[in-house]
Parts: C-alpha cells; structure tokens; sequence
C-alpha cells in the first residue's frame, strides 16, 4: 500500500490514521446521502404530525371506513330469501352439484350418503327440518357446534340456493352405503 | 520510543473459524430440511423431535448464534489484536469464551430438540442457558476490554467502534428481553405479557438483527474490506456520522414487526419513521465499504474474496432499503405475516453474513497459514454457485408472497372472500417451495467446495499458534490535546466510549418500553378476560413446546379481508393473561386468534381438533401441517400444575382472588381433571376412543378458548 500512487496522490489522506496498514481517506460525505438522511427526517417529522397531531385516520378509523365502504357496495339479493323458489332447470343444478362437490362430500359424501361425521341427506328424515327454506337455512347460518359451517362467508345468496336445490334433488336416490336415518321423518 | 515485542493468539481466532464452518454447514443442513418440510410434510418423520416447529428455531439459532456468532468472534479476536497491536487480555478468557459458546449451541440444539423453548422469536433458550449466555458473553466483553485497555495503538479504529456498540447493546437487550420466571429448573414464564411481552421482544428481535447480525458484521467489513482490497477507507467523516446514526436510530424500530396489531399507534408510528431514518445511516456502511474499492474494481474481477464482499455489502444495501419499505403500514399489511419476511432475511443472512464470512475465511485461512489459497476457481466456483443458489431460494419466495397476500385479500363481487379456504392459497404457492428447496440446495452445497479448499490450504501450510509482533508503547494522554477533534479524542477513550454508545442505544428502548407500563390507556382493560383455566394452561405450553407459533398467528389485524376470514379483530386487552404472548411474524397456516368462538368463522369442533391433530393429511390432502400422533399417546403431565399455577400467581394472573379458592395452585388439578373430562366425554360421544389424561385434551382445551373472552354468545 505503502508505494500506491492512487494513496499518494490523495487530497483527502489521512496523513495520521494507519491501523494494522488501513489508511483512511476523509472524502466529504455524498451530497446526495446527506440529502437522502435529511429528506427521511422530514418525512418522519411529517408522519409524526400527520396522524398524531393533525388527527389523520389511524388504524381503527381505517379499518370502519373500509367494512362502511363494502356494506354500502353489498350487491342487492336478487330474490327473497324467505321466500325461495326450488331451481330445477339443469344450469343450477349442475352449479349446486359443483359447489356440493367442492365443499360438502368431506362431511356428507360423494352423493350425500352422509359419513360418520355429516348426515345422510338423501332420505326422508331431518335434524332441522327438510323444507328448502330450513336446508337454505342451515347452510346459510350452520351448525357451528356439530361442525357444519356458515356457508354465508363462503357463497352467495344465489350459490347457497343453487346447492340447496342440488341437495333437495338427492332425496331418494338411494345411495350404497347411506348412513342411518336420523332426526324426524318428513313427507 | 521503545519498541515492544508481544505475540498475537492465532489459536483462538483457528479454533473460531473452524466452529463457524462447521456450525455453518450444520445450521443450513437443518435449514434446507425445514425448506423441505414447507415442501413435502413427510420430512416431518411424524416425530415429535423433528417436526418443523422444532426445526425452524434450531435452524434459526444455529444460523444466528452459531454460524454468524462464531464468526463474529473469529472476526474480533483476529481483528482486534492487530488494531491494538496487543495480544488478548487473557488466554483463558478466550478459552472459557469458546468453549462455553459452543456448550451453548450444543445445549440450545438438545433443549430445541426436546421441545424446551420460551416462544420468544430468536430468544427460545430457556433461562438455564439465558444465564450461561450472560456469563460468557460477559467473558467475552471484559476481554476485549482488557484487550483495549491495554493496547498499543492509540485510537480505536471504526470496526472496534462496532464492536464495543455490539457488546453493550446485546448485553442489554438479552437480558432485557430474558427476565423470566422459572417454574422448573429448566423453564420459565416471562414477566412480560401480551402486549408489553411483544414489544420487549421485537424491541429485542429487532436489534439482535440490528446488533448481532448487523453492527458486529459492519467492524468485520471496515476491517477485513480495506485489507483485502489494499485500500484506504473511503470516508472517515462517514464512519463516524453513520455509527452514530445507526446505533442510536436502531433501537427504535422494533415496533415496525407489530405493524397493525393491538399494539398502540403511537408505538407502531415510531417504529415506521425511526425504520424510514435508518436508510441513509445503514447505506452509509455499504457506500463507505464499496467506495472503498475505488481504483481496485479490477482486483474484484478475479480475486473471489472480494467478489464475496461486494455482493454481501450489495445484500446490505438492498436489505437495509427493504426493511424499511416492509415499515411502512401499506406494504405491511401486504408483506407481514407472508414469504416475503422470510425471503428478506435470507437476502441478508445468506448475502450479507454468509457472503462476508465466507470472504472473511478466504482471506483469513491464506493469511494464518502463511500460505496461497489453494484454488481461486474453486472458490469463484463456490461465489457463482451461493449467489445462484440464493436467487432461486430468495425469487420464488417474493413471488409466492405476492400472489398469496393478494390471494387472502381478494373480494367477490358478491362480498365474500375468494378464497375463504386458507389451505387454498398455500397450495397455490406450493411450488414455490419447491424452487426455494433448489436454492437452499444449491447454497448448502457450495459450502462444501469452501470446506474442501480451505482445508486443502491449511494442508498447504502452516499456523502459528503465536504469531510474532511488535510496536511502541501507546502515547494516549489523558487531556485533549491542541487542535484535537472531539471524536478524535473520544476515539482514545475506551471508557466514555462505552459509556456513550450505551446512553445512545437505551434512550429509544426507554422511550418506548417505559409509557406502555406507565400510561393505563395503552392497555385497556376488558371485564370478561379472564385467566387460562388449569387445563388450558396446560394446553397453552404443549402449543409452545410444539412451536405452534411458528406457523399460526394470533393477531387478526384490522383489515375487512382478516375480519371476514378470522373474525373480531385483536384487542390489546385480550392479552393481560399471556405469559408469554403468541402472536407469531408468520401465517403458514390461519391465523388461530379466534378459533375457540363458538358460531366463529374459525371455530372447529373437538372432534375436528382430534382428528386433524393426529393426521391433517386424511382431512385435507394437500394440508402441509406435520402430524402429532404423540399428543395423542401420551399422558399429560400433570404434576406441574401448582408450580404453574404459583408462577403465573406471582407474575400477576389472579388465581389469588375470587372466583378461585385460596391456595389455588393445590386444587387447580381437580378443575384441570374435571374439564378434561368434558372434552374427553365429547369426543367419546362423538366415537372416538381416548381418555380424559392425554395431552390432546389439553390442546383441545387451550384452542376452543381462544379469542372467547370478548364474544362470547352461547
């Protein structure tokens, strides 16, 4: 280091700074570092103000204007759920048996069979009623303790009646392996 | 002036390299069986011993406080003596610092591995060994002191700045963030809890990043850069504005780690702007270290020392711009809790400390062993096969965090979640894994060309275990001379050095840590939380002992997309009773903060807890969580219970008052029996065949109370 013209040369040498042979240089700091640490103090100074003093939305305001925002952007229903009308038409039905595939053969089987956690849903009997408006229902708000979801978080009010449709037409299919009936008998 | 002859100890500065190597390889071979876990749950082994909540913080630690700790050592115990022209204070200082160093890692792996853990990110050891590392570190500190105090050279050079910031910082923040209360000889509860426990965390986690990964590393670079380059430093007024900066602005930014959690907003604010401050000092450190190579860019095109330097002070650089992006509230709540944290400190504990130790041991092995590297292109090989083996580990993990937060945060037209289904989203990103295993292979295996080469050096020469030296006698005098600049004189005074760093770093913790105690208002007290019933205590350490936290949050952050999937959003209240709090940084699985409200768009029955505890895979295929079928054999131990009881009574969880009987801790395992029954009874009732004295029970207990306390409808 000691015959290195690139040293030698230096203004900004350290004539007096030698540690284990590192030398140093005292070349001003960059400009644009400088500029850089003191546009970050500003921008700290602001932040600070912004929210604390000047009251700008912390994070529960935030978070009430953005649920205000999506209630007010909710689609309308596009029919009355208390009174439902059965979809028969082969449209709907293959969506409901999509949905049901996708989301209920894990508790009531492949063709509603039911499995030793859901029940069957292909007789006639029912643990909450076997009327499309009580199956709407029970998707709809579920059975949280025994294990069956609110389906509300999951689908649409059109997708929930599309598989309420679906599981109202596997009544009497007969499936192989259905579990027994359970719940009282509806005609 | 007389000229003094003295040795340099080369011994201990061998014996650390050689432990950082090894500490290396072993702490990436764990490393890349975690990323494998990610990939393919199998890899679990279905043992309680290598389930990925034990793994992960094993590779954690090793790749901290073993890889990087041994090499800082090895990096100061060089360095140091040669900046002071002196030896090492003492010899047996320097012994008793290795050796118990490395009893620490090794009992830290057993403890680990038998699930003996405190929860606290990157502070699991428990307090037997918090202890040991206050010991040795203390070892370490009054060494290098020594050193100082009796050097030969007159003023302390930068790199012995960093180091004297890094021995009183950890020193304080380790013991800090480890005041416990032990309940056995080997484990302990925090004396901090919920939202106090997680700001005095990450105040630590934080600047262990900050101390031990950062300010140490920065003294190896401000040494071992200018020596292997031949250059002078480039700015000697930018070392002393950035350390100054940096150790004091540091300290502050804990915070940005609990960004939109029940943490008040006035703690989260300081942690953005104090995080947004630190770019410019913590640029200054890389423009000072590649500035340096003005005039010799042409030695880094062949020489893989420096190659290895410039892309880990690049590392620094990109790393120390992303954190503080990563502070600010909007790109946090798109980062946190996904890869893209987990990518982010690979670039710098791969880039950085990986990429400077390596430099530091191809110039350090040549160096020592008075001989040539025995092979530059394996060691160029080695440099292009690690920054390959980084890129692929660290892309894919960018990508797949980008395309899973914006999975979690997509609306349907209709108003619901697009993908309510959390397990949907980690399959989308599966074969992100997949790639990130690649680069860790390739990382993992490049290590082994270094081994091979450096090994094949020392056989080429020889060490001396004393290396011979000499230098005059120091002239400090104990006035500021005429014409002496402030630091410059300061730079000669090791004592008000210290002292001086040490105010700069306490001022933020303070200034933070002291008004959550002190103000009421930031933890607003909630009537209906109450404390964990005996069971569910229980329950609640068999979630510690499983690393439960490494892959579940219990924060739902206020955001529509987290209400809507997990329910209420966290309150600060809800914590008082969490000795220690369970947060977690990282969702590899849902968040679990509400998943005992009944009704809940969490809650799960028992039955479903049973099941998918004992095999995650039978309900759902693609599911990567590791099976725990030894919860379900095994006997919960009860006898623990009292001491418990007692311990969380003296922290302050009030097992003292009505409702609960007096001396509580005796019959608490008469409640703790009776409500294993009940969940024991469901889960018979429901056809399964178990007993009420099983540690599932217990778990199930602790889940289904989870985030119950402020809604409650049943």
């Amino acid at each position: 280091m000691d015959n290195d013209k690139y040293i030698e040369e230096n203004k900004h040498l350290i004539s007096d700074h030698d540690y284990d042979g590192i030398k140093e240089l005292n070349n001003p700091m960059p400009k644009w570092w400088r500029y850089l640490f003191y546009a970050t103090i500003v921008f700290s100074a602001v932040y600070i103000f912004r929210y604390h003093v000047f009251g700008d939305d912390l994070q529960i305001a935030e978070y009430n204007k953005e649920m205000a925002l999506a209630e007010a952007n909710k689609p309308k229903p596009k029919f009355d759920e208390n009174a439902l009308v059965l979809m028969t038409d082969a449209d709907n039905l293959a969506k409901g048996k999509e949905i049901y595939d996708k989301n209920c053969i894990a508790c009531h089987g492949a063709v509603g069979e039911g499995n030793a956690i859901g029940p069957n849903l292909t007789d006639k009997y029912w643990l909450n009623g076997g009327s499309l408006q009580d199956v709407y229902q029970i998707i709809k708000v579920g059975k949280p303790l025994k294990g069956m979801l609110a389906w509300q978080n999951q689908l649409s009010p059109e997708q929930m009646l599309q598989v309420s449709s679906y599981t109202m037409s596997l009544q009497g299919t007969n499936p192989p392996n259905a579990r027994e009936a359970q719940g009282e008998l509806v005609e | 002036m007389e000229t003094q002859h003295f040795s340099y100890d080369n011994k201990i500065v061998k014996y650390f390299a050689y432990a950082t190597i090894l500490w290396g390889v072993v702490g990436m071979l764990v490393g890349l069986l975690a990323a494998l876990q990610l990939a393919f749950p199998v890899f679990n082994f279905n043992l309680e011993y290598t389930t990925f909540g034990r793994i992960r913080p094993i590779h954690t630690n090793a790749v901290i406080f073993a890889f990087v700790g041994n090499g800082i050592f090895a990096a100061v115990y060089y360095s140091l003596q040669r900046l002071l022209k002196a030896r090492m204070f003492s010899d047996k200082l320097s012994w008793v610092h290795f050796w118990g160093w490395q009893a620490i890692i090794v009992s830290a792996a057993i403890t680990f591995v038998l699930g003996i853990t405190t929860s606290k990110e990157y502070a699991e050891l428990e307090w037997p060994i918090d202890i040991a590392i206050t010991i040795i570190w203390v070892v370490f500190g009054w060494n290098m002191f020594g050193t100082i105090l009796r050097r030969r050279a007159d003023h302390l050079y930068v790199s012995i700045w960093f180091y004297i910031a890094t021995f009183v910082t950890v020193a304080v923040l380790h013991i800090g963030n480890s005041i416990e209360l032990p309940y056995s000889w080997i484990q302990s509860y925090p004396v901090y809890a919920g939202v106090q426990d997680a700001l005095v965390q990450w105040w630590y986690g934080h600047n262990a990043v900050a101390f031990f990964l950062t300010t140490p590393y920065l003294g190896l670079m401000y040494y071992f850069l200018p020596k292997a380059a031949n250059r002078p430093v480039y700015s000697y007024r930018l070392s002393i504005i950035h350390f100054w900066a940096l150790v004091f602005l540091y300290i502050w930014a804990g915070p940005h780690h609990l960004l939109y959690t029940a943490l008040p907003d006035w703690a989260q604010s300081l942690g953005v702007v104090f995080s947004i401050m630190l770019i410019a000092p913590s640029w200054g450190g890389m423009f000072n270290g590649l500035l340096t190579l003005r005039g010799a860019w042409d030695k880094v095109r062949d020489s893989a020392t420096l190659k290895f330097m410039v892309v880990a002070v690049t590392a620094y650089g990109m790393s120390t711009f992303e954190g503080p992006m990563m502070s600010l509230k909007w790109v946090n709540s798109l980062t946190h809790y996904t890869d893209w944290t987990i990518a982010h400190v690979h670039i710098g504990a791969m880039g950085w400390n990986g990429f400077l130790t390596f430099g530091m041991l191809y110039y350090l092995f040549p160096k020592m062993w008075k001989t040539k590297l025995y092979s530059e292109k394996l060691a160029n090989a080695h440099f292009w096969m690690g920054t390959l083996g980084m890129i692929f580990y660290a892309l894919p993990l960018y990508w797949g965090a980008v395309v899973q937060t914006l999975m979690w945060k997509e609306f349907t037209p209709d108003g619901l979640l697009a993908y309510p289904n959390f397990l949907e989203t980690i399959t989308q990103i599966l074969p992100m894994y997949h790639v990130r295993v690649l680069g860790g292979l390739l990382y993992f295996a490049s290590l082994f060309l270094m081994v091979y080469n450096l090994l094949k050096t020392a056989a080429s020469g020889k060490c001396a275990d004393n290396e011979e030296a000499s230098a005059p006698a120091l002239h400090s005098p104990k006035k500021r001379e005429k014409g002496e600049g402030l630091h410059r004189w300061l730079e000669r005074k090791p004592v008000q050095f210290m002292v001086l760093s040490t105010v700069a770093i306490l001022i933020g913790g303070a200034f933070e840590i002291i008004p959550t105690y002190l103000i009421k208002s930031n933890v607003p007290t909630i009537e209906s939380v109450k404390p964990y019933t005996p069971l569910e205590l229980q329950g609640r350490d068999i979630y510690i002992r499983e690393g439960c936290n490494t892959c579940h949050s219990q924060m739902v952050r206020p955001f529509r997309s987290e209400t809507e999937r997990y329910g209420e959003y966290s309150k600060a209240g809800e914590f008082v009773y969490d000795h220690p709090h369970l947060w977690g940084s990282k969702r590899t699985g849902p968040d679990l903060a509400r998943t005992g409200v009944p009704g809940g768009k969490m809650y799960k029955t028992n039955v479903w807890h049973y099941n998918h505890m004992l095999d995650p895979q039978k309900m759902n295929a693609q599911s990567i969580m590791p099976k725990y079928p030894w919860l379900i054999k095994d006997e919960l131990d009860i006898s623990s219970t009292p001491a418990k009881i007692r311990a969380m009574t003296t922290l302050g969880v009030p097992y003292d008052e009505a409702p609960y009987p007096a001396n509580y801790d005796q019959v608490a395992n008469d409640d703790l029996k009776k409500q294993a029954e009940e969940i024991a009874a469901d889960l018979n009732a429901n056809g399964i065949d178990v007993t009420s004295d099983k540690e599932i029970i217990a778990l199930i207990a602790y889940l289904q109370r989870l985030g119950r306390d402020i809604s409650v409808k049943e």
